[in-house]
């Protein structure tokens, strides 16, 4: 058995390198959160060697001469780890994304089982060699280790700089002068390492193996096989599928959307068939379609990817190919499409029993496809429910995504309707109010001028006083003869206009008036 | 139209207002208004304050609360289906008071709900209650915190009515008035209209306020603020809890009347109503109890006899008829005064509990200005004679003052001095006695701490901006918020920093709860609560008045100060060590005067540990004083102090003792005042005589004097004492320039005076510790250690010292240690058997005094054998503790040859249960370790993590050798160096003082295992290593070396960090 583990020392910093190459051997700062709470992230070792320290503020990388600050990238942290993950895969089918010792990932790290890829690739050396080529091609600088097991390969990777391979059996060696801290291991298991005097690997190694297990238990165990190169769990290979997800790779590139919805239909039923196999539905389909490169010598993949969010469980393949085809219309990719992939956030079905005596709503499935056409037509982002936000600012509303509300017998909550409704003007319209004695007299509004009748007011409010956005408003409702003709059909055209009563507010902080509304 | 705001809360609301009271009535006073009420919440906290500020502005302060009522709903909120995370509250009642019987109503019906309180803040009062106590008040139906408001957003108009008319039926309906309030609110204008037509049907009058609950509009932020801190959430996600706008601030009287122009009558009712409410907190009503005495005596001739039984006791045994009589004569000019001032029952309350602590074996002793009475001292009040000692007893009580004497009482800090404020409460009644609260406000650190919180800073960036706000005395240039927040890394010039930093410098002294005064007691005659409103302290069994003790004092309530002195708790337990261990009794009355040892070990300035002559100015000075005897003693203690400092006393004082001026008097009549004190004043009873001397003034006129140029410093009184002075000195013939000086030395000197009575207090405890230390080391360590924290020095210091000369310490051992630190007898090299010192089980950090019970009580019936023998039998004890113990070495004795590795190697195994299978098993090689032992730097590091301290050698002994060949001297070997010689030393930091007296200088004490070495930091070196000096655990020290009359120290030029170990030592710092 010969497993081999590729590392990206730095990742976060690399991940940004790798799109730009030419802060390669400079001193870069990842840096991280909104202004002024900007801290940094990831430092490479030039950096480091400057003064910078993780968790430093903005303003102290500043004060350090030279160092290259760029933000933190997740997305292309992501694309980094998809593409060491094709570096691996090049090599080996059989992958591992490495964990750390309570189960998250580890980004950067991938490890391989390389048992009999040495008929195909040559020797380990070669074929470490190989990976740390294959890595710089994509942009990545990767610490390549092959060692007996997996365990141990990480570990080595991830404390020795370049290739190290190391032969079977000497793991332990190999480890040995290793600290601790290049495990992973829990911090609790750590201290209490610390505490005994340990903090090498060989340390830990040496010590009698049933002791450890009767004071620190299985875990102990675990992590003292690690360091003295035993491990001997089998590699959670990536191979083993999603059994949510489908990937095709497209022969000949695809240009039409008819062709690609015959492809999309033939994963969706895949897809959907082994869902319902689990009795299982989805709430979020993800289709990614790689496409076609401007330039072919460009390895980085090109991307067009859209998500279906569903508010409903969904394991019919038709309605998800409809869906599709509507956002794929109005978002259609702009180069051939040479791989999809679509992955489904998997979800249980609806079970719900409907209620004879409730009335009928719209079917979800007919809804949802009623939604996206809609949304297809007035744009995204223009489609949902408005939701009252707790502010005291007029108007402060956020739109949540439409669902059917659940259907109950509505209870009186004893407060009283409102009198009157106001439709908002969106944007204001821009006004120009004359005042008297503090009080409102004639508003100017799109060319007329009109005299107030009768008011209420002022109504005052102002908040978020310590954002770089305070605001600050005065509000007035007023009688005046109507600013803008309403409809009218033809008959009634030549009769005057009546009285109407509108809401005007004075923004306090622009000193300018607006008219907000007209009271129905 | 006059306007008068009867509704205004202060921040004395906690966090439901945004101004002092001071504020608020400086602001009304600026408006015109001539009176403006106070009504916070469920209290009258800042009433006295206001009352004050408000006299000052020449105003009226009408007093008033907002009473929380559990019968009658929650406070109004916005309707369910708005977004709100406004909590659900009990609506208040807000009330004025009209007249005393109104006032003493209110106390005490916030007392009897305050005190069924279970958590602060909660209590809410009964509609019952209520009723029982609603004479003499006026209740406004307030504003959104009101019954009005509550009743028209839930149940209507009809419920709304119902409840008004339950006022009515509570107060009368002269007494009830409908409040209307007016913030450009839509929702608050529809209530009003309700609240207009309930006034008209229910035949009410209107009443306008403005719900104020800041002085001016901008203070609104600082609102925000603080209903973010309450409401535990940031300004961001507040929403709806916030204000709407900042209109709630003290509106001037033609604005509000501009806005209820529509309704003239709700203005106008303002000052018909004010002109109702005429109580003032001067009419409190106030009566100190009377001692009961046998039916046949008389307050006076009780006393009379108690003091005079007292100076037989005191003064007959001296032996010295002269001072007998003496005292018999001051005595009866003393009694005379007092029956003329109708204090006797005061004397006898005192006496009363300096008796029950001595029946109850507690040390007490008087301090302050109580010494300088002889019928103090006859009654054993205080311990020191003020007739031998020739005090002026017009310090203390004088006729023309016409206020209470002050007395306080000394006692050992903990549990004794909890027993004597248990006795007064006692014999007064849980009513009759309570503790003064103490207001704490938001300072440097919780300022920042808690609106950087409501501005959504993370707490690494908190942290490490707290850790940079000064605590020193001495604020430099420098010593700002801004430099603080650009040194923790934060952008000033971005506007939420700028916003965040103006806020920490708005919130600066506002309170932000009440606590508990150390000591400060208040007792009444009559029923306190009639006085002040009561409300539970956090401690159980305590109850504390709504008022600080300078509140107390202002409005004439007279408090006795019971004050926990660790010293007193550490010489009484010394009392109880002493005959145990060294087999002979002592006793603090009868301790030789003139102790040699004691005055030798004073003038060497080794003084770590002692009380008032440790800290590193009283050292740097002792050299100087050199004290022979015990007066030099009490000068020792007065003369480190800012008066005598900043009046430039101390140099020509140490000039003089070592003869290098001659005594020199201004004028040849203060001769006999400023002998004693080689003709230089240091004490106010000199600055009063040399006034009544030089200007003949009267013992009233000279405390006249010292009250004006006090703490509470008034320009125009000093003028016209001056004047006084000038006058009398005159007329006594001293010439101008005499005069100017005598003038100079008073006006400099009498702010930050001391008095001789107070400090002769406090050198006798100084003198007692001096002893104990000097004859008794162990018992005395033992003691100073188990009352920690007190002092000056940390404990890891004080074991140091002790080690130094010549005290063996035990380390803590589970099989030997006490919880607390006790005495072992153990043989020395030569075979004498003498005692030593064992580390308790307290000093186990995170180790709970229960568990450590648990392991006393194991260990009596049978001492562990082994570990696992030891975690099966207390299994109180946590692997935490269990991994303690291993870590500082104190389970080393469980077994052959452990050392502190194997016994973590144990642990580790024995608080793992394996079930009883495998138990015989794995006791077979229960000793054996493959862990390799602790080198000495792990040790030390696990002694100062584990306990804060080592029993072990000092840190800097393991490299000696390497500090030797840089060149690096020991902290003794400094003192042989000549002065002027460039010095290198390297040290532990144990203290960093930057005093305000030294203009920016700061000072550090580096201690090695040799002694302790002084550096004097100049504020250029300090601004340029701020983050070193500050920060730094050791630190190596250059410059130049000041050897002069036998005071050593470095004046560095240079500081460095250097490596020397990475235990957790503890500087006891900015003191």
């Amino acid at each position: 058995m010969a497993f081999a583990c590729m590392f990206i020392p730095d990742f976060p910093v690399q991940a940004v390198i790798r799109q730009d190459p030419d802060l390669r051997y400079k001193p870069v700062a990842i840096l991280e959160g909104a202004a002024p709470l900007t801290k940094v992230f990831a430092a490479n070792a030039t950096a480091r060697a400057l003064g910078v320290e993780l968790g430093m503020t903005k303003l102290k990388v500043e004060t350090c001469p030279g160092v290259e600050r760029r933000w933190r990238a997740p997305s292309q942290e992501v694309t980094a780890h998809a593409a060491l993950l094709d570096c691996a895969w090049t090599i080996s089918p059989r992958i591992e994304e490495a964990e750390n010792g309570s189960g998250a990932g580890l980004p950067g790290t991938v490890v391989l089982d390389i048992a009999g890829c040495e008929k195909l690739f040559g020797s380990q050396q070669k074929i470490a060699d190989d990976l740390k080529h294959i890595a710089a091609e994509v942009g990545l600088e990767a610490n390549v280790s092959i060692a007996g097991n997996p365990e141990a390969a990480i570990c080595a990777a991830r404390g020795f700089a370049g290739v190290t391979l190391i032969p079977p059996g000497k793991e332990a060696d190999y480890l040995g002068p290793l600290p601790l801290s290049a495990l992973n291991i829990p911090d609790g298991l750590l201290e209490t390492l610390a505490r005994w005097g340990i903090h090498t690997c060989a340390e830990f190694a040496v010590l009698p193996e049933i002791a450890v297990i009767e004071r620190l238990g299985q875990p102990g165990q675990h992590w003292q096989r690690l360091c003295r190169g035993t491990d001997l769990r089998q590699l959670l290979a990536k191979e083993f599928p999603d059994h949510f997800e489908e990937y095709l790779q497209l022969e000949f590139s695809v240009d039409l959307l008819e062709p690609l919805l015959f492809v999309l239909n033939r994963l969706l039923e895949q897809l959907c068939l082994r869902l319902r196999m689990h009795i299982l539905a989805t709430t979020e389909v993800k289709i990614t379609l790689t496409l076609q490169p401007d330039d072919f010598r460009n390895k980085q993949p090109v991307l067009h990817i859209r998500t279906l969010r569903l508010p409903i469980p969904v394991a019919q393949s038709k309605m998800l190919l409809k869906l599709l085809q509507l956002d794929l219309q109005a978002h259609p990719p702009n180069a051939p499409v040479t791989a999809i992939h679509i992955s489904a956030v998997p979800a249980r079905s609806r079970t719900r029993q409907l209620g004879l005596f409730l009335p009928l709503s719209p079917e979800p499935e007919a809804l949802e496809i009623t939604l996206a056409r809609i949304q297809s037509t007035v744009g995204e982002g223009r489609v949902g429910a408005p939701a009252l936000l707790d502010s005291h600012r007029p108007d402060a509303f956020q739109h949540n995504r439409f669902v059917l509300p659940e259907a109950s017998l509505k209870k009186s909550t004893g407060e009283r309707p409102s009198k009157a409704a106001l439709r908002i003007y969106r944007p204001p319209l821009v006004a120009d109010v004359q005042l008297h004695d503090k009080r409102p007299v004639t508003i100017s509004c799109g060319g007329a001028r009109k005299s107030v009748l009768a008011f209420a007011g002022p109504i005052k409010t102002s908040g978020e006083w310590w954002s770089e956005t305070p605001w600050a408003r005065e509000e007035w409702d007023v009688l005046v003869p109507a600013l803008r003709p309403k409809f009218q059909p033809d008959t009634l055209a030549n009769q005057p206009q009546e009285n109407a009563l509108y809401r005007i507010y004075r923004d306090l902080q622009s000193k300018r008036w607006f008219v907000e509304g007209i009271y129905d | 139209m006059k306007y008068i705001e009867l509704h205004s809360a202060s921040a004395f609301s906690f966090l439901e207002g945004a101004s002092l009271p001071e504020e608020l009535a400086e602001t009304a006073a600026q408006l015109g208004m001539p009176a403006v009420a106070l009504l916070d919440r469920d209290g009258v906290y800042g009433s006295p304050r206001f009352h004050t500020a408000t006299k000052k502005h020449q105003i009226r302060a009408i007093i008033g609360a907002e009473i929380s009522i559990a019968d009658l709903g929650y406070q109004a909120r916005p309707p369910s289906w708005m977004p709100h995370k406004i909590p659900q509250r009990p609506v208040r009642l807000s009330l004025l008071v009209e007249n005393r019987t109104g006032y003493q109503n209110l106390c005490r019906l916030i007392t009897r709900y305050k005190l069924r309180e279970t958590e602060k803040g909660t209590g809410t009062a009964t509609l019952q209650e209520v009723a029982e106590f609603s004479q003499g008040l006026v209740c406004l139906t307030g504003g959104e915190e009101g019954i009005l408001a509550s009743s028209l957003a839930g149940d209507g108009y009809d419920k709304a009515r119902r409840n008004v008319k339950q006022l009515v039926s509570l107060f009368g309906k002269q007494n009830v008035f409908v409040e209307l309030q007016r913030h450009f609110d839509p929702v608050e204008e529809q209530r009003n209209q309700a609240a207009v037509q309930l006034a008209r049907t229910l035949k009410l009058p209107l009443l306008a306020t403005n719900g104020v609950r800041y002085a001016r509009a901008k203070d609104r932020e600082v609102l925000d603020v603080f209903t973010c801190i309450r409401n535990r959430c940031q300004l961001n996600a507040a929403g709806r809890l916030l204000q709407k706008n900042d209109e709630r601030h003290l509106r001037p009287p033609e604005e509000m009347s501009e806005l209820f122009s529509d309704l003239p009558h709700a203005i106008a009712n303002t000052e018909l109503l004010s002109s109702r409410l005429e109580f003032t907190l001067a009419d409190l009503g106030y009566q100190f109890p009377l001692y009961p005495i046998p039916e046949d005596e008389t307050m006076d001739s009780f006393l009379r006899k108690r003091t005079l039984e007292g100076v037989q006791e005191r003064y007959g045994s001296k032996n010295d008829e002269q001072l007998f009589a003496k005292a018999l004569k001051q005595i009866e000019k003393e009694l005379q005064l007092i029956e003329k001032l109708k204090l006797a029952g005061y004397f006898l309350i005192v006496w009363d509990m300096v008796r029950f602590c001595r029946n109850h074996s507690i040390l007490v002793q008087g301090r302050g200005s109580a010494a300088n009475s002889a019928v103090c001292y006859s009654l054993g009040i205080t311990a020191v004679d003020p007739v031998g000692m020739e005090l002026l007893f017009e310090r203390f009580l004088s006729e023309e003052r016409g206020e209470w004497p002050d007395i306080d009482l000394d006692l050992p800090s903990g549990d004794q001095r909890e027993r004597a404020i248990q006795y007064v409460y006692e014999r007064y009644g849980k009513l009759g006695a309570a503790m003064t609260a103490n207001v704490i406000t938001y300072r440097g650190r919780s300022a920042s701490r808690e609106v950087g919180k409501a501005l959504g800073f993370d707490a690494e960036n908190l942290d490490r901006l707290s850790s940079l706000v000064g605590q020193f005395e001495w604020r430099g240039p420098d010593d700002n918020w801004k430099t603080y927040f650009e040194q923790a890394g934060f952008d000033t010039n971005h506007s939420l920093i700028r916003k965040y930093l103006h806020l920490c410098n708005r919130i600066q002294d506002l309170p932000r709860h009440l606590g508990q005064h150390s000591g400060g007691m208040v007792i009444c005659q009559g029923q306190l609560d009639s006085v002040v409103p009561l409300e539970p302290a956090t401690m159980p069994g305590r109850v504390v008045v709504q008022w600080d003790k300078d509140d107390c004092s202002d409005l004439g309530i007279v408090k006795v100060d019971l004050l926990g002195l660790g010293m007193m708790a550490v010489l009484e337990e010394c009392l109880q060590l002493i005959p145990k261990h060294y087999s002979k009794p002592v006793d603090l009355a009868q301790l030789p005067a003139d102790d040699r040892l004691v005055y030798e070990t004073l003038r060497r300035a080794d003084t770590v540990g002692m009380f008032q002559v440790e800290s590193r100015a009283q050292m740097a000075s002792l050299p100087r004083n050199a004290p022979e005897k015990f007066y030099d003693l009490v000068v020792q203690v007065a003369i480190i102090r800012p008066g005598p400092i900043v009046g430039k006393m101390m140099n020509p004082y140490m000039r003089r003792r070592q003869g290098k001026e001659p005594v020199h008097y201004a004028h040849p009549s203060l001769e006999p005042i400023l002998k004693r004190t080689l003709g230089v004043p240091l004490f106010q009873e000199q600055l009063l005589r040399m006034a009544m001397t030089a200007a003949s003034f009267s013992g009233g006129e000279a405390e006249e004097l010292r009250r004006a140029m006090g703490f509470k410093r008034s320009e125009s009184r000093m003028q016209q004492i001056e004047i006084k002075l000038r006058y009398g000195m005159e007329r006594n013939g001293i010439n101008a320039q005499t005069q100017e000086e005598i003038i100079t030395q008073i006006t400099s000197f009498a702010r930050y005076g001391f008095p001789e009575s107070h400090a002769a207090s406090f050198a006798l405890l100084a003198y007692a510790s001096a002893f104990l230390k000097c004859h008794y080391l162990a018992a005395f360590t033992a003691a100073l250690l188990n009352n920690q924290p007190m002092g000056f020095y940390s404990p890891a210091t004080i074991v140091k010292d002790s080690q130094r000369h010549g005290l063996r310490v035990k380390p803590i051992d589970i099989l030997h240690s006490d919880w607390l630190c006790t005495i072992e007898n153990t043989t020395n090299k030569r075979g004498e058997e003498v005692p030593c010192l064992r580390i308790g089980l307290r000093y186990v950090r995170g180790l709970h005094q229960k568990s450590a019970e648990a392991i006393l009580l194991a260990k009596a019936q049978k001492p562990f054998a082994t570990i696992s023998d030891l975690a099966q039998r207390v299994p109180e004890l946590q692997k935490s503790d269990l991994v303690t113990l291993s870590e500082i070495g104190a389970l080393n004795s469980l077994g052959k040859a452990i050392h502190r590795r194997t016994a973590l190697w144990q642990v580790e195994r024995a608080t793992r249960p394996v079930g009883p299978l495998l138990d015989a098993v794995m006791d077979e090689e229960a000793d054996v370790s493959p862990l390799q032992r602790m080198t000495n730097e792990e040790r030390l590091v696990a002694d100062f993590h584990g306990s804060g301290l080592t029993a072990g050698p000092h840190p800097l002994t393991y490299c000696r050798d390497a500090l030797t060949s840089m060149g690096i001297k020991r902290a003794c070997d400094l003192e042989r160096l000549p002065d002027g010689a460039y010095a290198r030393a390297v040290g532990c930091v144990i203290a960093r003082q930057r005093p305000g007296t030294a203009k920016g200088f700061v000072f550090l004490s580096l201690e090695d295992e040799t002694g302790i070495a002084n550096v004097i930091i100049n504020p250029d070196l300090y601004q340029k290593y701020r983050l070193i000096i500050n920060r730094e655990k050791f630190l190596r020290v250059e410059g130049i070396l000041q050897n002069q009359d036998a005071v050593v120290s470095i004046k560095a030029t240079c500081v460095m960090t250097v490596e020397i170990s990475a235990a957790e030592t503890q500087s006891h710092d900015y003191h």
